[in-house]
Order: structure tokens, then C-alpha cells, then sequence
């Protein structure tokens, strides 16, 4: 029983903000009231953000990127190699990579690495989606470009087990990346370097 | 009120890691002194972070800790021990990270544990030397249940303490393991184990690490116990370990993972 307590509405938002990734219950707090003070077009604009992007933002049926629309842009462009294609753990490191801009093949987003003592088996990661891209045939070559942990260098073993016998060649980005260090936060040209000296798994 | 100290010391080996935030990420640390103890890494996945590679999991290091308000922060690491044979074979590093689990599931947190430490230490050890990773899992898996208090009784009746006839035996992990014909009504789940596999449980029970995997295990006894010893810790744990199920797709009796989570589709 809340007597004299946070309104509960308030305290609803600052249960929701905490969920987000990064942000603790000081930072929940500061942003709900925040929100609180600003006027009521700004907070629907928000919200309205923040529905649009769950309602027209989806996963490419092909290589699991974000998209609005499905096969997505990287997918569906014919001036690139299709049948190269990159293994990433997260969205976010598909723009480290075309920044780099030495790269023309398309992609596959897993969304996660293998961590199965935190809970996420191989189940969990888009591997079916990969299998099935495979398994039909147009893809030559699958990079591995998962990020040099030690979850990274499991999963491309893993991908490596699954994809071998189909025939496809299984390639692991070079060792010009530090150990332990995601990939988004790599240069561009350590990156460029790690992708032309990428060796089979 | 005294004042703690600001920073502390600690060793332990890596057990898991979970990332949060832009670049930080939660270790959890199982050490031979401290038990089981979390904290925080802070930009420890951007390149510059002179603490990566020291704080993986599976790897024994020697921490430096401030004491945070909600987290310990970890400030300093360096590393005592890597298995680099583990984290370079997908069934080695599936085997190491079960164990890494079975220790999370089986301890609380700030209880020292001694030998279950050795034990870890001891099996990531013979991992990472080249033996038989199945024979490991095995020797971790009776001396988990023992350090856990869920000591198996192999030797006589659990129930009764009769002695046991040289014959096929149900191994109940409710009557706390192996029981009698007579027995046998009243003890539960339970699945029934062949002479030979009663003979390796026992030697198990007594020999060191080194010892047992010197031991060669026939495919079809290993089979079975890796299936009775999964049914005694899923009764402990109300479940199988996802690391125990990926482990047991890697071994290379099992069929090729060409259907990732197929149980689940
Ligand atoms: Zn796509
Ligand atoms: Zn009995």
C-alpha cells in the first residue's frame, strides 16, 4: 500500500524506463518526471515514436536485419555479391562494417552470440534463418563476424559444425581485431584488414 | 559503524558474463576464498580496455574490486590461468561452460567453497590437457552432486543399506541413489543402470580426476550413464541445463546440430 508515496502512474514510467538497457533506477526516475514537465504534444510524439517502430519496423525474412521493408535493401540490391555473406551478432555492427566500406556481399544478423551460461542456446540466434538461406543454395561463402570473445569464437565454431557439411565455405574475420573488444567499437581500418584476412574456420 | 575498505582482492574463475549498457558488462566470478561474487566491468567491451582478455569467462584471474552502492566494480585484472584448448574446441568449451553452470546453479552467493573450486579447476585442467570430455563431465557431474550435499550412494542400499546382488540396479535420485529389489517400490523416479556402469560409478566415486579419465568407458556404458547422471541433476535442479543439452549435442556420439533447437520448432 502506497500512502504518501510516488503517484502510480509515475512510478509505472520509472519501471518502464528501468527496463531499458543502460539505464538505472536514478536515470528512470530523472527521465519519467522529465517527462512529466514536458507538454503534451512532445510526450505524444514520443509515444507515437516509440509505437511506429514496433508496428512498421520488422526482421528481413531472409537475413533477419531491420527493416520496413521485407527483403530489405541489403537483400534485395543487385549490385552486391549475394552469395557472400557476413555473419554479424547485432544490427548495429552492419554499419561498422559499411562504413568501413570494404565490403560488398550482404549479411545475416543472428541477434545475440552464443552464451548458453547466461541463457542463450543456439536456439535462440537466428542459426534456422542461416540454415534455410544456406541450404537453398545461392550463398558461395559465410563470413563469420562475430565479435572475438570467447562467446564470438564458439558461435563461429558452431556455425562452422552446422554449415560445413552443406558444402559452403566458412570463414572467420582475421585476428586483427583485439580479443574481447566488440566489433562496433573497431576501426575502420582494423576492421577493412580483419575482413581481407578472413580464414576458414 | 566501521568503515570497509574501499577496493578489495579477489581470485576466481570466470563463470559467466552478461552485457549491459553501451559497453559494460556483469561478471560473475567463482572464487576458491570468496565463493561465488558478481561485479561490473565498466567500457570493458570497447578495444581500449586494458581488462579484456583478462576477465573471460572460463579463465582464472586476480581482481582488483571497488566496493559500488548496488555492483562491486571491477578495476584491475590480471590473468593466473587460461585454457586456450577449451575456447578453441566447440566441445570442450560446451563441456567447460556446463560445468560453469552446474557450480552457478548449485551455490549461493558469498559461501566459500573450497573444494568445489578444486573441482572446476581441476576439470577445466584436464579440458584443456586433451582428455575425453565425456569422462570429465562425468567425474564433475558425481562429485558436483557429493559437494552439493546429493552424495549418490552407490555402495549398498540407499534406502536400506542391504547389500546390493551384482545385477541391474535403479539408480533413484529421490532415495538418494542406488536401492535394493525390495526397496524399489517405494523410491521413486528413477532409471534402472547396468553392472558395468555401477562399476565405473563407484570408481568414480573414489579415484581422482587423472585417474578416471586414464579409465576407458565402453560407448554404450557411457551412453547410458551420461543419461542417468542428466536424470539425477534434471531431479535436482527441477531442469536440464541448457549448457548440459548443448554439451550433449556437441559430444560426437549425438547427431550433427543441423537442427538447431529442433525440440523447440
Ligand atoms: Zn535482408
Ligand atoms: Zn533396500
Amino acid at each position: 500500500m502506497a500512502t504518501g508515496g510516488t503517484p502510480e502512474a509515475i512510478a509505472r514510467l520509472v519501471e518502464q524506463f528501468n527496463r531499458l538497457p543502460g539505464i538505472g533506477p536514478k536515470s528512470a526516475q530523472r527521465l519519467a518526471y522529465h517527462i512529466l514537465r514536458v507538454g503534451d504534444e512532445e510526450a505524444e510524439a514520443l509515444a507515437n515514436a516509440v509505437l511506429e517502430v514496433k508496428r512498421r519496423i520488422r526482421l528481413c525474412s531472409v537475413c533477419c536485419y531491420i527493416t520496413e521493408q521485407d527483403p530489405c535493401g541489403y537483400c534485395t540490391d543487385d549490385r552486391r555479391d549475394q552469395s557472400l555473406v557476413c555473419v554479424v551478432e547485432q544490427a548495429l555492427d552492419i554499419s561498422a562494417i559499411e562504413r568501413s566500406g570494404g565490403y560488398n556481399g550482404v549479411y545475416h544478423v543472428l541477434h545475440g552470440v552464443l552464451n548458453p551460461m547466461d541463457g542463450v542456446g543456439p536456439e535462440d540466434l537466428r542459426f534456422r534463418e542461416l540454415l534455410a538461406r544456406v541450404q537453398g543454395g545461392s550463398v558461395s561463402e559465410v563470413i563469420m563476424a562475430t565479435n572475438p570473445s570467447l562467446e564470438g569464437e564458439a558461435t563461429a565454431m558452431y556455425a562452422a559444425k552446422l554449415l560445413g557439411p552443406l558444402g559452403v565455405r566458412v570463414t572467420r574475420l582475421a585476428r586483427g581485431l583485439p580479443s574481447g573488444a566488440d566489433l562496433e567499437y573497431a576501426d575502420d581500418v582494423t576492421l577493412l584488414r580483419a575482413l581481407e584476412g578472413r580464414q576458414a574456420v | 559503524m566501521a568503515r570497509e575498505a574501499r577496493t578489495f582482492r579477489a581470485e576466481g574463475i570466470v563463470l559467466r558474463r552478461r552485457n549491459v549498457g553501451e559497453a559494460d558488462s556483469i561478471f560473475v566470478v567463482f572464487g576458491p576464498e570468496l565463493g561465488k561474487f558478481e561485479g561490473v566491468a565498466r567500457g570493458i567491451r570497447k578495444s581500449r580496455s586494458r581488462m579484456r582478455g583478462h576477465l573471460e569467462p572460463l579463465t582464472f584471474s586476480r581482481f582488483l574490486l571497488a566496493r559500488g552502492r548496488t555492483l562491486d566494480v571491477f578495476t584491475q585484472a590480471e590473468t593466473i590461468r587460461s585454457f586456450p584448448r577449451i575456447g578453441g574446441d566447440l566441445e570442450r568449451w560446451a563441456a567447460a561452460s556446463y560445468y560453469a553452470q552446474l557450480v552457478d546453479r548449485f551455490t549461493g552467493e558469498d559461501a566459500p567453497h573450497p573444494e568445489l573450486f578444486e573441482l572446476l579447476f581441476v576439470a577445466l585442467e584436464a579440458l584443456n590437457d586433451g582428455s575425453d570430455p565425456g569422462s570429465v563431465s562425468r567425474y564433475v557431474e558425481i562429485h558436483m552432486l557429493a559437494l552439493a550435499g546429493f552424495e549418490l550412494q552407490v555402495d549398498a542400499c540407499a534406502a536400506c543399506s542391504a547389500r546390493l546382488s551384482p545385477e541391474e540396479t535403479l539408480l533413484a535420485p529421490g532415495a538418494g541413489g542406488l536401492v535394493c529389489r525390495q526397496c524399489r517400490p517405494g523410491a521413486g523416479v528413477g532409471r534402472l543402470v547396468s553392472v558395468p556402469a555401477i562399476k565405473v560409478l563407484r570408481y568414480a566415486a573414489r579415484a581422482s580426476l587423472p585417474q578416471f579419465t586414464g579409465l576407458h568407458i565402453p560407448g554404450e556404458v557411457a551412453e547410458e550413464l551420461q543419461q542417468a547422471l542428466a536424470g539425477v541433476i534434471r531431479y535436482h535442479l527441477d531442469r536440464e541445463l541448457p549448457t548440459a543439452r548443448l554439451a550433449r549435442e556437441l559430444s560426437p556420439g549425438s547427431n550433427d546440430p543441423a537442427t538447431p533447437g529442433a525440440d523447440t520448432l
